[in-house]
């Protein structure tokens, strides 16, 4: 410590302009210029702007003014705070139920098949590929609720009535899970896949010489091996569904009677909804909100991310 | 998973996704390295050459086909050919029997119906706009970013490096309003140059990512120093180490970096619609909603089609792309 | 679906029901970017004036129209350069586009929210112009009070007004076995019908909107026509709601028991202003109420077959009922300058106010509208007076394309019904408000349509004494 140190400190004095230029310095800004102007304004920036304008009123018009945690307590008020974070809560639920062990399952078994692995990661990535619109728009039509509809149809053939999907209060937020597991699967089927082609075989052979049987190994070779990456999909695709817009968005507008409002949905409204101006004081102390509940998310799938990739 | 394509942060944390997976591999240059898991044919799993001989097993693996491949075809494939189907099938063929074959005939008036009318060309060609300014933005961000962080290290890099990073511990859902207002009135500029309508309202924020300077800064970490320092004993200056030494040893990484970019620009939808408000200059994920209502559903259907053939021929570009960089990090590791 | 039409519904509605007159975009070919076109032929001198036009998706038709009177305002103001930008009223992003600079110059605004902004300095005070072309004293009184501020000064001009109607498909009618030339006149008989249109064809007898507070603009028309208000104007600034009464409970029973009771509403509960269109021009759907001028839009925008449709007067019942009826105003945005805001005003009296009053005018427009295959002959309810409306209608009978007889059982009767505006106070808010006590009770056959009421009523009043 002490070696590396007294040298750094001497550079530090005998620092001036002219050496600075000589050593580099200006080159490094000048790479470093972009990414920093890029950031401070679009990115921290905005951050800080973000925090600020929580405890503002400001309608872009008139000069803002502080008024303290009047944006927070607005929304905590707001009875469809609770209606938003219970949805959200339901989408992401209903979306680990249903998205989350398909994706392992479906792995498994292409890990194991000996022949057609690029065909089958293919068509399991195809609905990835389509732009997440699209995804959304053509599924509305699949969930026609008249009898004729797409997938009252197919549930005819199976001798099931008509559903309403989404114009249901029930039906709603799984259908929307449905076609968001559909639209992401294959991504998380790709990387399971990886993960699991990634197992050392060596592993497996040491636990056929122990005899073990199919169930044997998968459950002692295959499951411990893919821990990590399960607890980093698990993180991930929690993170994502508390930001989960776009479906809510584009599928039923938050309705039938709020049933998909989520929290997203909610900022959006308090934002870009109102006819006359957004209030933007609640829309960013609702975000303000969220982000530090996602932020403390993120920071324990890094911690986590960073002692998988040292160790 | 769910995808979340829609606001700068969900992109982010769709990004990591792909990334997360990687992340939990050792090679650490080379994460995406993965991507050539899937074709690896020869490779082991749990049941091995002595399980299949069983009869038991070898029946079972039967099994595993028949399932894998009915699903995958029905889930995977099925909602698109049926796209396909009803893209050129007549509005009430489609309504009366969803799943019936051309029961009056084939309507293919509806394509160009939808290329011309709806004018999918025009909003293709912003999103291809679109798509290839954000690769550019993100890319000259990602490696010069990089290249400061790992290899110029200028004594701030340390700072610098930590608020970068700090970035991604942020959601960017807390970005959403003052970044917008960011754009409406930029900063020192005001209201006179606001972005609403210009591509660089959506290309210079897609750049503050710090994700991809993050695997770019990985990886260049990881290049050979020595290589490094015979360039500068060579007496090569920065810009030519940059140019020359480094960016061509990375082909790998910015391919992958290149694939991010250019999906998360085809996919955004809230952000374009936020700041893109003009129809002429959005991009075909906010028309196709927009134009939704006020389209006979066999047309719509047509532009839905339209706008999923591009990006599906595309992603078997990407294969090959992925494939390659494999390759190609491959021999640089080796 | 854009963020315009998720929201300001009625807005929407209005922005496209003023279409019949709005008709206008740019250069009149939508390959080229609606801003583009005439702007680049902008010599020094001449004014560049930015006006709204159609909202995304209409028909290239329509373009053609604005095409030729673009050319032939062009053609009598050498010094304007006409700029088509393509428009929808969308109140979320209005404070934005007029913050962003990216509003057009000249644009409509609804009535519902004319007041708001002009309480809110965002629209450009026109007295003088209004007086300098004598308009003041022309104007329908009632409708020039709501671009008028405290101290007399003028904010618009209104262009358009319409009365809700029902509109129905006569195929569907007649294939139920009912006489199309003889709608129903009352709500019980709307239910029969819609019992026998969905029993014999097995389509939607009755729909109703439901989502981006057209929810909450229908239950309040439907209130207005069973003699119920949803909100008392006190007069001095303050409002009362009054949600909780018995003619929006009676609307809501009448939802439940065709959706529910008959099984005749049609499985689509979240339908808006555009997506009944559709429905509704696709032949899908028996009747609906909306705006009485919205047939331009069917058979526009949406494909309507005109010999399907048919128009008559919203049913009435119950104490002093009435007609919700609304409309929109031409407005000059708040931050042009005064050379452009001239400009703005020339536009204006000639693209949406001569054609009201000026045989020569009116014949050239409705000429124009009729050789690019666009309607003449909706109808609309008069901004000036009456008789001034009248006349305009027999200047313009030669052009005439829509089948006006079979809009009759409307045209005939409007003229009994008393007109009554939307609520002034919060009025998109509280649309938005009661739009879920719609949407409860299309989706739970067993909602309890009091307790709903209660708490509307309740959250109602929380937002107007705010």
């Amino acid at each position: 410590m002490t070696t590396t140190q007294a040298p750094a400190a001497t550079a530090r004095r005998r620092r001036t302009p002219r050496t600075w230029v000589k050593n580099g310095g200006l080159t490094a800004l000048a790479f470093a210029l972009p990414m920093i102007l890029i950031f401070t304004v679009f990115s921290w920036g905005p951050i800080v702007r973000s925090v600020v304008m929580s405890f503002q009123k400001t309608n872009l018009l008139q000069p803002a003014e502080f008024v303290g945690f009047d944006n927070f307590i607005a929304v905590l008020n707001d009875p469809l705070l609770g209606t938003a974070v219970l949805n959200t809560l339901y989408f992401a639920a209903l979306a680990l139920v249903m998205g989350f062990p398909i994706p392992i399952l479906m792995a498994v078994l292409m890990s194991e098949v000996r022949r057609g692995k690029g065909i089958y990661s293919a068509l399991a990535y195809l609905p990835v590929v389509v732009p997440p619109v699209v995804a959304v728009l053509l599924w509305k039509v699949f969930y026609d609720a008249s009898p004729n509809g797409v997938l009252n149809t197919v549930l005819g053939w199976v001798g099931i009535g008509p559903q309403p999907w989404l114009q249901s209060q029930a039906q709603a937020m799984p259908s929307l899970v449905i076609e968001a597991t559909w639209a992401a699967a294959g991504g998380s089927i790709i990387i399971y896949l990886a993960a699991l082609l990634a197992v050392p075989p060596e592993l497996y052979d040491a636990a056929e010489v122990d005899g073990a049987s199919i169930w044997r190994k998968a459950w002692h070779v295959t499951l411990p091996q893919l821990r990590g990456v399960i607890f980093v999909m698990l993180i991930l695709q929690i993170l994502a569904t508390a930001q989960i817009f776009l479906e809510p968005f584009l599928f039923t507008g938050g309705g039938p009677v709020n049933s998909t409002t989520t929290v997203l949905l909610l900022i959006y409204r308090y934002a870009f909804q109102n006819s006359l101006g957004g209030n933007y004081g609640m829309a960013t102390a609702l975000s303000v909100m969220l982000a530090i509940f996602l932020a403390l998310l993120s920071w324990i799938y890094f911690r986590l991310t960073a002692r998988w990739s040292t160790s | 998973m769910t995808t979340e394509t829609t606001t700068p942060a969900a992109q982010r944390a769709g990004s990591a996704a792909l990334a997360g997976g990687v992340d939990t591999r050792r090679s650490r240059p080379l994460r995406w390295r993965k991507r050539r898991g899937p074709m690896i044919e020869d490779s082991r799993g749990i049941v091995s050459e002595t399980d299949l001989r069983q009869p038991r097993v070898r029946r079972g693996m039967r099994v595993v086909h028949v399932f894998l491949s009915v699903t995958l075809v029905l889930a995977g494939l099925g909602p698109l050919l049926w796209l396909a189907k009803a893209a050129v099938t007549p509005t009430q063929d489609t309504l009366r029997e969803p799943f019936a074959l051309w029961p009056n005939g084939i309507d293919w008036a509806n394509l160009s119906t939808a290329w011309n009318d709806i004018h999918i060309d025009q909003y293709f060609f912003n999103t291809v706009v679109i798509a290839l300014g954000a690769w550019v933005f993100q890319m000259l961000i990602a490696t010069t970013g990089a290249y400061t962080l790992s290899v110029l290290k200028p004594r701030y890099h340390r700072v610098l490096g930590s608020l970068v990073l700090a970035t991604l511990f942020i959601p960017s859902v807390v970005l959403l309003v003052p970044l917008y207002l960011t754009v409406v009135s930029p900063p020192f500029l005001g209201r006179d140059y606001s972005l609403l309508n210009n591509y660089l309202a959506v290309w210079l924020p897609m750049a503050a990512n710090a994700f991809n300077i993050l695997l770019v800064k990985r990886f260049f970490d990881n290049l050979p120093r020595e290589v490094i320092e015979a360039a500068q004993t060579d007496g090569a200056g920065p810009f030519r180490l940059f140019w020359s030494i480094i960016l061509p040893m990375s082909k790998p990484i910015l391919g992958v970096v290149s694939v991010f970019a250019v999906i998360a620009a085809w996919k955004d939808f809230l952000w374009p619609l936020l700041v893109l408000p003009d129809p002429a200059v959005q991009p075909l994920s906010v028309r196709l909603p927009a134009v939704q209502s006020q389209t006979e559903l066999d047309v719509f259907l047509a532009a839905l089609a339209i706008a999923t053939i591009i990006p599906v021929v595309m992603f078997l570009l990407f294969q090959r792309v992925f494939l390659r960089s494999a390759g190609l990090g491959g021999a640089v590791k080796g | 679906m854009s963020i315009g039409r998720r929201t300001a519904a009625v807005g929407a509605t209005l922005a496209a029901s003023a279409m019949l007159v709005t008709a206008c975009s740019s250069d009149g070919d939508p390959d080229t970017t609606p801003t583009s076109g005439g702007s680049a032929e902008a010599a020094s001198g001449t004014i560049e004036l930015r006006v709204a036009t159609f909202p995304p998706g209409a028909d290239e038709a329509a373009y053609e129209a604005f095409a030729t009177q673009e050319a032939q305002f062009e053609e009598a103001n050498p010094d304007i350069d006409v700029i088509g930008v393509e428009y929808e009223w969308t109140g979320p992003t209005f404070a934005v586009q007029l913050a962003g600079g990216s509003l057009p110059d000249v644009f409509t605004v609804p009535f519902t929210d004319s007041k708001t902004l002009l309480e809110n300095g965002q629209l450009m005070d026109v007295t003088a112009e209004v007086d300098a072309l004598g308009y003041s004293d022309r104007f329908n009184p009632i409708i020039l009070d709501g671009v008028t501020d405290a101290d007399g000064n003028i904010f618009g001009f209104p262009r358009q007004a319409y009365a809700m109607g029902l509109h129905y498909n006569r195929d569907l009618f007649e294939a139920a076995g009912l006489d199309p030339d003889n709608p129903p006149a009352t709500w019980d008989e709307v239910r029969e019908a819609a019992k026998a249109i969905a029993d014999t064809t097995g389509k939607a007898g009755y729909s109703q909107m439901a989502i981006n507070n057209t929810g909450g603009w229908q239950l309040t028309a439907q209130t207005v026509s069973r003699g119920g208000r949803t909100q008392v104007d006190n007069g001095d600034g303050t409002y009362t709601s009054s949600i909780s009464n018995a003619g929006t409970k009676a609307t809501l029973e009448f939802l439940h028991d065709v959706k529910w009771e008959d099984n005749a509403f049609g499985a689509k509960v979240d339908l808006d202003w555009g997506t009944i269109n559709q429905e509704f021009a696709a032949g899908n759907l028996g009747m609906f109420t909306s705006g009485s001028d919205v047939y331009t839009a069917l058979v526009r925008d949406f494909g309507m077959d005109p010999d399907q449709y048919g128009l008559t007067v919203m049913p009435l019942e119950g104490d002093d009922p009435g007609t919700l009826g609304g409309g929109d105003i031409a407005v000059v945005s708040p931050t042009v300058d005064e050379s452009t805001k001239a400009a703005a005003v020339k536009w204006i009296d000639w693209y949406y106010m001569q054609k009201l009053m000026n045989e020569d005018a009116a014949k050239a427009d409705a000429q124009a509208l009729a050789d690019s295959g666009q309607a003449v002959g909706t109808p609309v309810l008069p901004v000036l007076s009456r008789e001034l409306y009248d006349e305009s209608q027999q200047w313009i009978a030669e052009f005439v394309n829509v089948p006006q007889e079979q809009m009759t059982p409307f045209t005939e009767n409007i003229w009994d019904q008393t007109p009554v505006g939307e609520p002034k106070g919060k009025t998109q808010e509280i649309y938005a408000l009661l739009d879920p006590v719609v949407q409860a009770v299309l989706t739970d056959e067993s909602a309890d349509i009091d307790a709903l009421l209660t708490q509307a009523d309740q959250d109602a009043q929380a937002l107007l004494d705010q």
